[in-house]
Protein backbone atom coordinates (compact mmCIF):
# COMPACT_ATOMS: atom_id res chain seq x y z
CA UNK A 1 0.00 0.00 0.00
CA UNK A 2 2.77 2.46 0.78
CA UNK A 3 4.36 1.65 -2.50
CA UNK A 4 1.13 2.55 -4.27
CA UNK A 5 0.91 5.83 -2.31
CA UNK A 6 4.49 6.69 -3.15
CA UNK A 7 3.80 5.91 -6.78
CA UNK A 8 0.67 8.12 -6.82
CA UNK A 9 2.57 11.03 -5.14
CA UNK A 10 5.43 10.64 -7.59
CA UNK A 11 3.09 10.73 -10.59
CA UNK A 12 1.19 13.72 -9.16
CA UNK A 13 4.46 15.54 -8.60
CA UNK A 14 5.66 14.75 -12.09
CA UNK A 15 2.36 15.91 -13.59
CA UNK A 16 2.51 19.17 -11.69
CA UNK A 17 6.12 19.67 -12.70
CA UNK A 18 5.19 18.79 -16.27
CA UNK A 19 2.35 21.32 -16.29
CA UNK A 20 4.67 24.00 -14.92
CA UNK A 21 7.26 23.26 -17.62
CA UNK A 22 4.55 23.43 -20.30
CA UNK A 23 3.39 26.77 -18.95
CA UNK A 24 6.90 28.22 -18.98
CA UNK A 25 7.59 26.93 -22.51
CA UNK A 26 4.27 28.32 -23.70
CA UNK A 27 5.15 31.60 -22.02
CA UNK A 28 8.52 31.75 -23.76
CA UNK A 29 6.98 31.11 -27.17
CA UNK A 30 4.14 33.55 -26.69
CA UNK A 31 6.44 36.22 -25.26
CA UNK A 32 8.92 36.04 -28.14
CA UNK A 33 6.10 36.05 -30.68
CA UNK A 34 4.49 39.10 -29.10
CA UNK A 35 7.86 40.83 -28.89
CA UNK A 36 8.50 40.26 -32.57
CA UNK A 37 5.02 41.47 -33.49
CA UNK A 38 5.48 44.62 -31.41
CA UNK A 39 8.82 45.28 -33.06
CA UNK A 40 7.52 44.91 -36.60
CA UNK A 41 4.42 46.90 -35.81
CA UNK A 42 6.21 49.85 -34.27
CA UNK A 43 9.33 49.76 -36.44
CA UNK A 44 8.36 52.81 -38.48
CA UNK A 45 7.35 54.92 -35.51
CA UNK A 46 10.17 54.50 -33.04
CA UNK A 47 13.93 54.96 -33.05
CA UNK A 48 16.01 51.77 -32.83
CA UNK A 49 16.66 52.41 -29.14
CA UNK A 50 13.03 52.71 -28.16
CA UNK A 51 12.11 49.78 -30.37
CA UNK A 52 14.51 47.45 -28.57
CA UNK A 53 13.31 48.73 -25.20
CA UNK A 54 9.67 48.11 -26.10
CA UNK A 55 10.50 44.66 -27.39
CA UNK A 56 12.29 43.68 -24.21
CA UNK A 57 9.51 45.08 -22.01
CA UNK A 58 6.83 43.07 -23.79
CA UNK A 59 8.94 39.90 -23.70
CA UNK A 60 9.72 40.01 -20.00
CA UNK A 61 6.24 41.11 -19.00
CA UNK A 62 4.57 38.16 -20.70
CA UNK A 63 7.25 35.71 -19.60
CA UNK A 64 6.93 36.98 -16.04
CA UNK A 65 3.19 36.34 -16.01
CA UNK A 66 3.65 32.77 -17.23
CA UNK A 67 6.44 32.03 -14.75
CA UNK A 68 4.25 33.31 -11.92
CA UNK A 69 1.44 31.04 -13.17
CA UNK A 70 3.86 28.08 -13.32
CA UNK A 71 5.05 28.74 -9.80
CA UNK A 72 1.46 28.97 -8.56
CA UNK A 73 0.78 25.67 -10.33
CA UNK A 74 3.66 23.98 -8.51
CA UNK A 75 2.23 25.11 -5.22
CA UNK A 76 4.44 28.00 -4.28
CA UNK A 77 2.61 30.81 -2.60
CA UNK A 78 3.12 33.96 -4.62
CA UNK A 79 2.60 36.11 -1.58
CA UNK A 80 5.67 34.84 0.24
CA UNK A 81 7.83 35.25 -2.84
CA UNK A 82 6.54 38.75 -3.37
CA UNK A 83 7.33 39.67 0.21
CA UNK A 84 10.89 38.44 -0.06
CA UNK A 85 11.25 40.16 -3.37
CA UNK A 86 10.06 43.41 -1.83
CA UNK A 87 12.74 43.40 0.84
CA UNK A 88 15.37 42.47 -1.71
CA UNK A 89 14.24 45.31 -3.95
CA UNK A 90 14.66 47.90 -1.24
CA UNK A 91 18.18 46.68 -0.54
CA UNK A 92 19.03 46.62 -4.23
CA UNK A 93 17.52 50.06 -4.64
CA UNK A 94 19.82 51.64 -2.12
CA UNK A 95 22.78 49.90 -3.66
CA UNK A 96 22.01 50.88 -7.21
CA UNK A 97 21.06 54.52 -6.85
CA UNK A 98 23.48 55.69 -9.54
CA UNK A 99 22.47 52.94 -11.91
CA UNK A 100 18.81 53.80 -11.46
CA UNK A 101 19.58 57.46 -11.97
CA UNK A 102 21.44 56.62 -15.16
CA UNK A 103 18.59 54.48 -16.37
CA UNK A 104 15.99 57.18 -15.83
CA UNK A 105 18.28 59.84 -17.29
CA UNK A 106 18.68 57.65 -20.35
CA UNK A 107 14.93 57.46 -20.83
CA UNK A 108 14.61 61.22 -20.57
CA UNK A 109 17.49 61.80 -22.97
CA UNK A 110 15.89 59.58 -25.56
CA UNK A 111 12.54 61.26 -25.07
CA UNK A 112 13.95 64.76 -25.28
CA UNK A 113 15.72 64.10 -28.58
CA UNK A 114 18.27 66.86 -28.19
CA UNK A 115 20.70 64.55 -29.96
CA UNK A 116 20.37 61.28 -31.83
CA UNK A 117 22.59 58.52 -33.12
CA UNK A 118 24.94 59.98 -35.71
CA UNK A 119 24.94 63.49 -34.24
CA UNK A 120 28.19 65.07 -33.16
CA UNK A 121 28.15 66.31 -29.58
CA UNK A 122 30.56 68.12 -27.32
CA UNK A 123 30.49 67.48 -23.60
CA UNK A 124 33.16 69.23 -21.59
CA UNK A 125 36.29 68.74 -23.66
CA UNK A 126 35.19 65.63 -25.49
CA UNK A 127 33.84 65.94 -29.01
CA UNK A 128 32.56 62.84 -30.75
CA UNK A 129 29.95 61.17 -32.87
CA UNK A 130 27.14 59.41 -30.99
CA UNK A 131 27.34 55.67 -31.66
CA UNK A 132 24.56 54.53 -29.34
CA UNK A 133 22.34 55.76 -26.55
CA UNK A 134 22.17 52.80 -24.17
CA UNK A 135 20.32 52.25 -20.93
CA UNK A 136 23.08 53.52 -18.69
CA UNK A 137 25.41 55.49 -20.92
CA UNK A 138 26.04 57.07 -24.28
CA UNK A 139 28.91 55.85 -26.40
CA UNK A 140 30.90 58.28 -28.50
CA UNK A 141 33.57 57.92 -31.13
CA UNK A 142 36.00 60.85 -30.99
CA UNK A 143 37.61 62.33 -34.08
CA UNK A 144 40.86 60.51 -33.31
CA UNK A 145 38.93 57.23 -33.26
CA UNK A 146 38.71 56.61 -29.54
CA UNK A 147 35.73 55.04 -27.78
CA UNK A 148 34.29 57.11 -24.96
CA UNK A 149 31.57 56.03 -22.55
CA UNK A 150 29.63 58.86 -20.91
CA UNK A 151 27.12 58.04 -18.13
CA UNK A 152 23.63 59.34 -18.83
CA UNK A 153 23.56 61.07 -15.47
CA UNK A 154 26.46 63.30 -16.54
CA UNK A 155 24.66 64.18 -19.76
CA UNK A 156 21.46 65.15 -17.99
CA UNK A 157 23.27 67.26 -15.44
CA UNK A 158 25.69 69.16 -17.65
CA UNK A 159 25.78 71.23 -20.81
CA UNK A 160 25.80 69.23 -24.04
CA UNK A 161 26.41 70.98 -27.35
CA UNK A 162 25.04 69.28 -30.44
CA UNK A 163 27.29 70.45 -33.24
CA UNK A 164 25.30 68.84 -36.02
CA UNK A 165 21.83 70.14 -35.22
CA UNK A 166 21.63 73.13 -37.58
CA UNK A 167 22.57 73.05 -41.26
CA UNK A 168 24.89 76.07 -41.33
CA UNK A 169 27.61 77.17 -38.99
CA UNK A 170 29.56 80.36 -38.38
CA UNK A 171 33.34 80.54 -38.24
CA UNK A 172 34.73 83.33 -36.06
CA UNK A 173 38.22 84.45 -36.97
CA UNK A 174 40.12 86.70 -34.58
CA UNK A 175 42.66 88.84 -36.37
CA UNK A 176 44.93 91.67 -35.45
CA UNK A 177 46.23 94.32 -37.81
CA UNK A 178 48.88 96.91 -37.18
CA UNK A 179 47.84 100.27 -35.82
CA UNK A 180 48.95 102.05 -38.95
CA UNK A 181 46.36 100.25 -41.13
CA UNK A 182 43.12 101.80 -42.40
CA UNK A 183 40.20 99.84 -40.96
CA UNK A 184 37.96 100.48 -43.95
CA UNK A 185 40.62 99.12 -46.30
CA UNK A 186 41.07 96.00 -44.14
CA UNK A 187 37.31 95.46 -44.21
CA UNK A 188 37.29 95.74 -47.99
CA UNK A 189 40.09 93.20 -48.37
CA UNK A 190 38.41 90.73 -45.99
CA UNK A 191 35.05 91.02 -47.73
CA UNK A 192 36.79 90.43 -51.04
CA UNK A 193 38.33 87.21 -49.70
CA UNK A 194 34.93 85.99 -48.46
CA UNK A 195 33.35 86.86 -51.80
CA UNK A 196 35.91 84.90 -53.78
CA UNK A 197 35.64 81.81 -51.57
CA UNK A 198 32.78 79.72 -52.91
CA UNK A 199 32.33 77.72 -49.70
CA UNK A 200 31.62 80.89 -47.77
CA UNK A 201 27.89 81.66 -47.87
CA UNK A 202 26.77 84.95 -49.40
CA UNK A 203 23.87 85.01 -47.01
CA UNK A 204 24.06 85.38 -44.04
CA UNK A 205 26.59 88.01 -44.99
CA UNK A 206 30.10 87.90 -43.50
CA UNK A 207 30.41 89.97 -40.38
CA UNK A 208 33.20 92.43 -39.69
CA UNK A 209 33.44 93.52 -36.06
CA UNK A 210 36.08 95.81 -34.67
CA UNK A 211 36.50 94.41 -31.19
CA UNK A 212 38.97 96.84 -29.73
CA UNK A 213 42.30 98.56 -29.45
CA UNK A 214 44.61 95.76 -28.33
CA UNK A 215 48.05 95.87 -26.80
CA UNK A 216 49.91 95.31 -30.01
CA UNK A 217 47.28 95.48 -32.73
CA UNK A 218 43.81 96.57 -33.70
CA UNK A 219 41.63 93.60 -32.86
CA UNK A 220 39.11 92.50 -35.43
CA UNK A 221 36.63 89.65 -35.55
CA UNK A 222 35.70 88.39 -39.02
CA UNK A 223 32.82 85.90 -39.03
CA UNK A 224 31.85 83.85 -42.06
CA UNK A 225 29.11 81.26 -42.51
CA UNK A 226 29.39 77.90 -44.25
CA UNK A 227 27.43 74.70 -44.68
CA UNK A 228 28.16 72.57 -41.65
CA UNK A 229 29.85 69.85 -43.72
CA UNK A 230 32.20 72.40 -45.28
CA UNK A 231 33.26 73.95 -41.99
CA UNK A 232 36.73 72.40 -41.79
CA UNK A 233 37.48 73.09 -45.46
CA UNK A 234 36.44 76.68 -45.01
CA UNK A 235 38.48 77.11 -41.86
CA UNK A 236 41.65 75.90 -43.53
CA UNK A 237 40.99 77.57 -46.85
CA UNK A 238 39.98 81.02 -45.78
CA UNK A 239 42.78 81.59 -43.27
CA UNK A 240 45.34 80.91 -45.97
CA UNK A 241 43.47 83.15 -48.41
CA UNK A 242 43.33 85.98 -45.86
CA UNK A 243 47.06 85.78 -45.32
CA UNK A 244 47.72 85.92 -49.06
CA UNK A 245 45.31 88.82 -49.51
CA UNK A 246 46.90 90.73 -46.65
CA UNK A 247 50.36 90.20 -48.07
CA UNK A 248 49.21 91.45 -51.47
CA UNK A 249 47.49 94.50 -49.98
CA UNK A 250 50.45 95.24 -47.72
CA UNK A 251 48.43 94.89 -44.54
CA UNK A 252 50.61 93.98 -41.61
CA UNK A 253 49.73 91.48 -38.93
CA UNK A 254 52.03 92.61 -36.18
CA UNK A 255 54.03 90.63 -33.66
CA UNK A 256 53.36 91.49 -30.04
CA UNK A 257 55.00 94.83 -29.20
CA UNK A 258 56.58 95.96 -26.00
CA UNK A 259 58.08 99.39 -25.46
CA UNK A 260 60.80 99.61 -22.83
CA UNK A 261 61.79 102.82 -21.07
CA UNK A 262 64.37 103.33 -18.38
CA UNK A 263 62.22 105.58 -16.29
CA UNK A 264 62.07 108.59 -18.61
CA UNK A 265 60.46 108.48 -22.03
CA UNK A 266 62.44 111.33 -23.51
CA UNK A 267 65.92 110.19 -22.54
CA UNK A 268 67.77 107.66 -24.72
CA UNK A 269 68.29 104.13 -23.44
CA UNK A 270 71.83 103.86 -21.95
CA UNK A 271 74.02 100.98 -23.18
CA UNK A 272 77.48 99.94 -22.00
CA UNK A 273 79.69 97.56 -24.00
CA UNK A 274 81.62 95.10 -21.84
CA UNK A 275 85.23 94.04 -22.60
CA UNK A 276 85.44 96.49 -25.49
CA UNK A 277 89.25 96.83 -25.39
CA UNK A 278 89.88 93.08 -25.17
CA UNK A 279 87.66 92.18 -28.15
CA UNK A 280 89.38 94.87 -30.24
CA UNK A 281 92.89 93.46 -29.53
CA UNK A 282 91.71 89.89 -30.29
CA UNK A 283 90.56 90.79 -33.75
CA UNK A 284 93.90 92.55 -34.45
CA UNK A 285 95.78 89.35 -33.68
CA UNK A 286 93.67 87.26 -36.11
CA UNK A 287 94.47 89.58 -38.96
CA UNK B 1 33.52 83.70 -85.25
CA UNK B 2 30.88 81.29 -84.05
CA UNK B 3 30.26 79.64 -87.39
CA UNK B 4 30.40 76.15 -85.97
CA UNK B 5 27.55 76.52 -83.59
CA UNK B 6 25.26 79.43 -84.34
CA UNK B 7 22.19 79.76 -86.47
CA UNK B 8 23.59 78.61 -89.81
CA UNK B 9 24.55 75.16 -88.65
CA UNK B 10 23.28 73.77 -85.39
CA UNK B 11 23.56 74.76 -81.77
CA UNK B 12 26.37 73.29 -79.68
CA UNK B 13 24.10 70.80 -77.98
CA UNK B 14 23.46 68.67 -81.07
CA UNK B 15 25.23 65.31 -81.00
CA UNK B 16 28.64 64.92 -82.66
CA UNK B 17 30.83 62.04 -83.72
CA UNK B 18 34.24 61.81 -82.08
CA UNK B 19 36.30 58.87 -83.34
CA UNK B 20 39.27 57.34 -81.59
CA UNK B 21 42.23 59.66 -81.44
CA UNK B 22 40.05 62.76 -81.74
CA UNK B 23 38.82 65.28 -79.18
CA UNK B 24 35.87 67.62 -79.00
CA UNK B 25 36.72 71.11 -77.75
CA UNK B 26 33.98 73.29 -76.38
CA UNK B 27 34.29 76.92 -75.38
CA UNK B 28 31.15 78.27 -73.77
CA UNK B 29 31.34 81.51 -71.87
CA UNK B 30 33.83 81.01 -69.04
CA UNK B 31 33.99 77.25 -69.62
CA UNK B 32 36.58 75.47 -71.69
CA UNK B 33 36.21 71.71 -72.03
CA UNK B 34 37.99 68.97 -73.97
CA UNK B 35 36.66 65.44 -74.37
CA UNK B 36 39.09 63.02 -75.93
CA UNK B 37 38.40 59.53 -77.27
CA UNK B 38 41.32 57.35 -76.31
CA UNK B 39 41.83 53.59 -76.61
CA UNK B 40 38.93 52.04 -74.66
CA UNK B 41 38.58 55.18 -72.61
CA UNK B 42 37.36 58.76 -72.69
CA UNK B 43 39.36 61.62 -71.19
CA UNK B 44 37.64 64.73 -69.92
CA UNK B 45 39.38 67.99 -69.07
CA UNK B 46 37.48 70.98 -67.77
CA UNK B 47 38.56 74.47 -66.85
CA UNK B 48 36.42 77.38 -65.79
CA UNK B 49 37.41 81.01 -65.52
CA UNK B 50 35.69 84.25 -64.51
CA UNK B 51 32.85 85.66 -66.55
CA UNK B 52 33.84 88.43 -68.92
CA UNK B 53 32.12 90.67 -71.42
CA UNK B 54 33.46 88.53 -74.29
CA UNK B 55 31.39 85.55 -73.20
CA UNK B 56 28.63 86.49 -75.59
CA UNK B 57 30.31 85.45 -78.79
CA UNK B 58 32.96 82.88 -77.99
CA UNK B 59 30.82 79.76 -78.29
CA UNK B 60 32.80 77.20 -80.20
CA UNK B 61 32.62 73.44 -80.58
CA UNK B 62 35.26 71.76 -82.72
CA UNK B 63 36.30 68.17 -83.22
CA UNK B 64 40.02 67.86 -83.83
CA UNK B 65 42.67 65.20 -83.91
CA UNK B 66 44.73 64.67 -80.80
CA UNK B 67 43.97 63.88 -77.19
CA UNK B 68 44.16 66.18 -74.16
CA UNK B 69 47.73 66.54 -72.86
CA UNK B 70 47.29 66.80 -69.15
CA UNK B 71 45.70 64.05 -67.16
CA UNK B 72 42.04 64.86 -67.05
CA UNK B 73 39.46 62.45 -65.71
CA UNK B 74 39.46 59.07 -67.40
CA UNK B 75 36.35 57.00 -67.99
CA UNK B 76 36.80 53.43 -69.09
CA UNK B 77 34.39 52.56 -71.89
CA UNK B 78 35.49 49.90 -74.29
CA UNK B 79 33.48 49.94 -77.46
CA UNK B 80 32.96 51.40 -80.85
CA UNK B 81 30.81 54.27 -79.58
CA UNK B 82 31.69 57.56 -81.21
CA UNK B 83 28.61 59.61 -80.50
CA UNK B 84 29.05 62.43 -78.01
CA UNK B 85 26.12 64.39 -76.61
CA UNK B 86 26.78 67.58 -74.68
CA UNK B 87 23.56 68.88 -73.21
CA UNK B 88 22.79 71.89 -71.07
CA UNK B 89 20.85 71.54 -67.83
CA UNK B 90 19.62 73.93 -65.20
CA UNK B 91 21.11 74.34 -61.73
CA UNK B 92 20.42 71.71 -59.09
CA UNK B 93 19.44 74.18 -56.36
CA UNK B 94 17.34 77.36 -56.29
CA UNK B 95 19.24 80.52 -57.25
CA UNK B 96 19.00 83.75 -55.26
CA UNK B 97 18.97 86.89 -57.40
CA UNK B 98 18.66 90.54 -56.47
CA UNK B 99 17.09 93.29 -58.59
CA UNK B 100 19.39 96.10 -59.62
CA UNK B 101 17.87 98.32 -56.97
CA UNK B 102 15.34 97.35 -54.32
CA UNK B 103 11.86 97.80 -55.74
CA UNK B 104 8.60 98.31 -53.90
CA UNK B 105 5.71 96.60 -55.60
CA UNK B 106 2.59 98.51 -54.63
CA UNK B 107 -0.71 96.84 -53.92
CA UNK B 108 -2.58 95.60 -56.95
CA UNK B 109 0.46 95.96 -59.22
CA UNK B 110 2.50 93.41 -61.04
CA UNK B 111 6.00 93.38 -62.46
CA UNK B 112 7.91 91.10 -64.82
CA UNK B 113 11.57 90.58 -64.12
CA UNK B 114 14.10 88.73 -66.25
CA UNK B 115 16.56 86.60 -64.31
CA UNK B 116 19.49 84.63 -65.67
CA UNK B 117 21.07 81.59 -64.08
CA UNK B 118 24.23 79.71 -65.15
CA UNK B 119 23.73 76.27 -66.65
CA UNK B 120 25.15 72.86 -65.95
CA UNK B 121 26.72 70.73 -68.66
CA UNK B 122 25.97 67.03 -69.05
CA UNK B 123 28.50 64.95 -70.99
CA UNK B 124 27.20 61.68 -72.42
CA UNK B 125 28.58 59.21 -74.92
CA UNK B 126 27.23 56.40 -77.03
CA UNK B 127 23.73 55.50 -78.01
CA UNK B 128 21.80 54.83 -75.72
CA UNK B 129 23.56 57.64 -73.83
CA UNK B 130 25.91 56.79 -71.00
CA UNK B 131 26.51 59.64 -68.57
CA UNK B 132 30.15 60.56 -68.00
CA UNK B 133 29.84 63.68 -65.93
CA UNK B 134 27.56 66.55 -65.04
CA UNK B 135 29.11 69.80 -63.82
CA UNK B 136 28.39 73.53 -63.64
CA UNK B 137 29.73 75.88 -66.27
CA UNK B 138 31.19 78.09 -63.55
CA UNK B 139 31.69 77.63 -59.84
CA UNK B 140 28.82 79.25 -57.99
CA UNK B 141 28.93 80.53 -54.46
CA UNK B 142 26.75 78.86 -51.85
CA UNK B 143 24.23 80.92 -50.00
CA UNK B 144 21.51 80.36 -47.43
CA UNK B 145 17.96 81.46 -48.09
CA UNK B 146 15.49 81.21 -45.27
CA UNK B 147 13.67 82.75 -42.39
CA UNK B 148 16.50 82.11 -39.95
CA UNK B 149 19.76 80.25 -39.66
CA UNK B 150 17.84 77.23 -38.44
CA UNK B 151 15.30 76.89 -41.23
CA UNK B 152 15.77 77.46 -44.89
CA UNK B 153 17.68 75.88 -47.70
CA UNK B 154 21.04 76.02 -49.30
CA UNK B 155 20.94 77.83 -52.64
CA UNK B 156 23.34 79.32 -55.13
CA UNK B 157 24.04 83.03 -55.14
CA UNK B 158 23.28 84.48 -58.55
CA UNK B 159 25.65 87.35 -58.71
CA UNK B 160 23.80 89.04 -61.53
CA UNK B 161 20.86 91.40 -61.29
CA UNK B 162 17.27 90.95 -62.29
CA UNK B 163 16.29 93.25 -65.16
CA UNK B 164 12.98 94.90 -65.91
CA UNK B 165 13.37 94.77 -69.65
CA UNK B 166 14.45 91.80 -71.70
CA UNK B 167 16.56 94.02 -73.91
CA UNK B 168 18.66 95.02 -70.89
CA UNK B 169 19.73 91.45 -70.24
CA UNK B 170 22.89 90.58 -72.18
CA UNK B 171 22.65 87.34 -74.14
CA UNK B 172 25.16 84.92 -72.76
CA UNK B 173 25.34 81.37 -74.06
CA UNK B 174 26.08 79.83 -70.65
CA UNK B 175 23.08 81.36 -68.91
CA UNK B 176 19.38 80.53 -69.13
CA UNK B 177 16.89 83.37 -68.94
CA UNK B 178 13.74 83.01 -66.83
CA UNK B 179 10.89 85.51 -66.99
CA UNK B 180 9.29 85.96 -63.61
CA UNK B 181 6.02 87.79 -63.03
CA UNK B 182 5.18 88.91 -59.52
CA UNK B 183 1.60 89.97 -58.80
CA UNK B 184 0.81 91.77 -55.60
CA UNK B 185 -2.83 91.08 -54.75
CA UNK B 186 -2.48 92.45 -51.25
CA UNK B 187 -3.10 96.08 -50.43
CA UNK B 188 0.34 96.69 -48.94
CA UNK B 189 3.54 97.46 -50.83
CA UNK B 190 5.92 94.52 -50.93
CA UNK B 191 9.69 95.09 -51.05
CA UNK B 192 11.54 93.03 -53.64
CA UNK B 193 15.09 92.81 -52.42
CA UNK B 194 16.06 89.28 -53.17
CA UNK B 195 14.21 86.55 -55.00
CA UNK B 196 14.74 82.83 -54.82
CA UNK B 197 14.08 81.33 -58.23
CA UNK B 198 12.96 77.68 -57.86
CA UNK B 199 15.23 76.46 -60.65
CA UNK B 200 14.95 72.68 -60.03
CA UNK B 201 11.27 72.91 -60.94
CA UNK B 202 11.88 74.49 -64.35
CA UNK B 203 12.50 73.01 -67.79
CA UNK B 204 15.17 74.23 -70.16
CA UNK B 205 14.47 75.30 -73.74
CA UNK B 206 16.94 76.29 -76.42
CA UNK B 207 16.74 78.28 -79.62
CA UNK B 208 18.73 77.80 -82.80
CA UNK B 209 20.86 80.83 -82.05
CA UNK B 210 22.23 79.17 -78.91
CA UNK B 211 20.14 81.13 -76.41
CA UNK B 212 18.63 79.27 -73.48
CA UNK B 213 15.29 79.90 -71.80
CA UNK B 214 12.99 78.53 -69.14
CA UNK B 215 9.26 78.84 -68.67
CA UNK B 216 7.68 81.85 -67.07
CA UNK B 217 7.20 81.65 -63.31
CA UNK B 218 4.32 83.60 -61.78
CA UNK B 219 4.24 84.49 -58.12
CA UNK B 220 0.93 85.72 -56.81
CA UNK B 221 1.04 87.33 -53.39
CA UNK B 222 -2.33 86.76 -51.84
CA UNK B 223 -4.02 89.17 -49.52
CA UNK B 224 -4.25 88.44 -45.85
CA UNK B 225 -1.63 85.72 -45.62
CA UNK B 226 2.12 85.46 -45.64
CA UNK B 227 1.80 83.06 -48.52
CA UNK B 228 2.46 83.25 -52.21
CA UNK B 229 1.15 81.03 -54.94
CA UNK B 230 3.69 79.80 -57.42
CA UNK B 231 2.62 78.90 -60.93
CA UNK B 232 5.02 77.59 -63.52
CA UNK B 233 3.76 77.90 -67.06
CA UNK B 234 3.46 74.71 -68.99
CA UNK B 235 3.77 76.59 -72.30
CA UNK B 236 6.95 77.72 -73.92
CA UNK B 237 8.19 81.16 -72.96
CA UNK B 238 7.06 83.89 -75.30
CA UNK B 239 10.20 84.94 -77.04
CA UNK B 240 10.33 85.55 -80.74
CA UNK B 241 12.10 82.30 -81.65
CA UNK B 242 11.38 78.63 -82.13
CA UNK B 243 12.33 76.72 -79.07
CA UNK B 244 13.22 73.10 -78.50
CA UNK B 245 12.89 71.44 -75.10
CA UNK B 246 16.31 70.39 -73.89
CA UNK B 247 15.80 69.23 -70.34
CA UNK B 248 12.91 68.57 -68.00
CA UNK B 249 12.67 69.70 -64.39
CA UNK B 250 14.99 68.02 -61.89
CA UNK B 251 12.20 67.89 -59.33
CA UNK B 252 9.17 66.20 -60.84
CA UNK B 253 5.79 67.04 -59.42
CA UNK B 254 7.20 70.06 -57.68
CA UNK B 255 5.32 72.58 -55.66
CA UNK B 256 3.88 74.53 -58.54
CA UNK B 257 0.33 75.59 -57.85
CA UNK B 258 0.83 75.22 -54.12
CA UNK B 259 1.42 78.03 -51.75
CA UNK B 260 4.86 78.80 -50.46
CA UNK B 261 5.64 80.85 -47.41
CA UNK B 262 6.47 84.32 -48.54
CA UNK B 263 9.81 84.36 -46.82
CA UNK B 264 10.92 81.34 -48.84
CA UNK B 265 10.59 83.24 -52.08
CA UNK B 266 11.16 86.88 -51.27
CA UNK B 267 13.69 87.35 -48.55
CA UNK B 268 13.24 90.30 -46.26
Amino acid sequence: MFDRLADIIAIEGLLLFGRAIVLVTLGLLLASLCARLTASGLRSRLTPQLLQLARRCVFYAILGVFIAAALAEMGFSIGVIMGAAGVLTVALGFASQTTASNLISGLFLIGERSFEIGDIIRIGDTIGEVLSIDALSVKLRTYDNLYVRIPNETLIKSEVTTLSRFPIRRLDLQLGVAYKEDIAHVREVLMGVADANSLCLDEPAPLFIFTGFGDSALEIQFSVWAKRENFIHLRNGITAEIKVAFDEAGIEIPFPHRSIYTGEVSKPFPIRLVNEAQTASDTDKED
Amino acid sequence: MAADSKSKKSPWWTPREVSEGQSAHLTLGPLSMTLGHGVDEWILEVSSSEETALDGNNTRLKVRKGLPDEAGERFVHAGEAERVVLSPMLADRPVVIRPRQPVFLLGGQSITLYLSTPIWLKVEIADPPVLLKEFPVMRLSDTWFGASTREGELCYAGRTHARHKLADLPQRPHRAISPMTIRNETDKPVPLEKISLPVPMLSLYGADDGSLWTQRVTLTLEGGTEQARVKIDSDLPEVARTLERLAGPRMEGGRSGMTWALNLLLGT
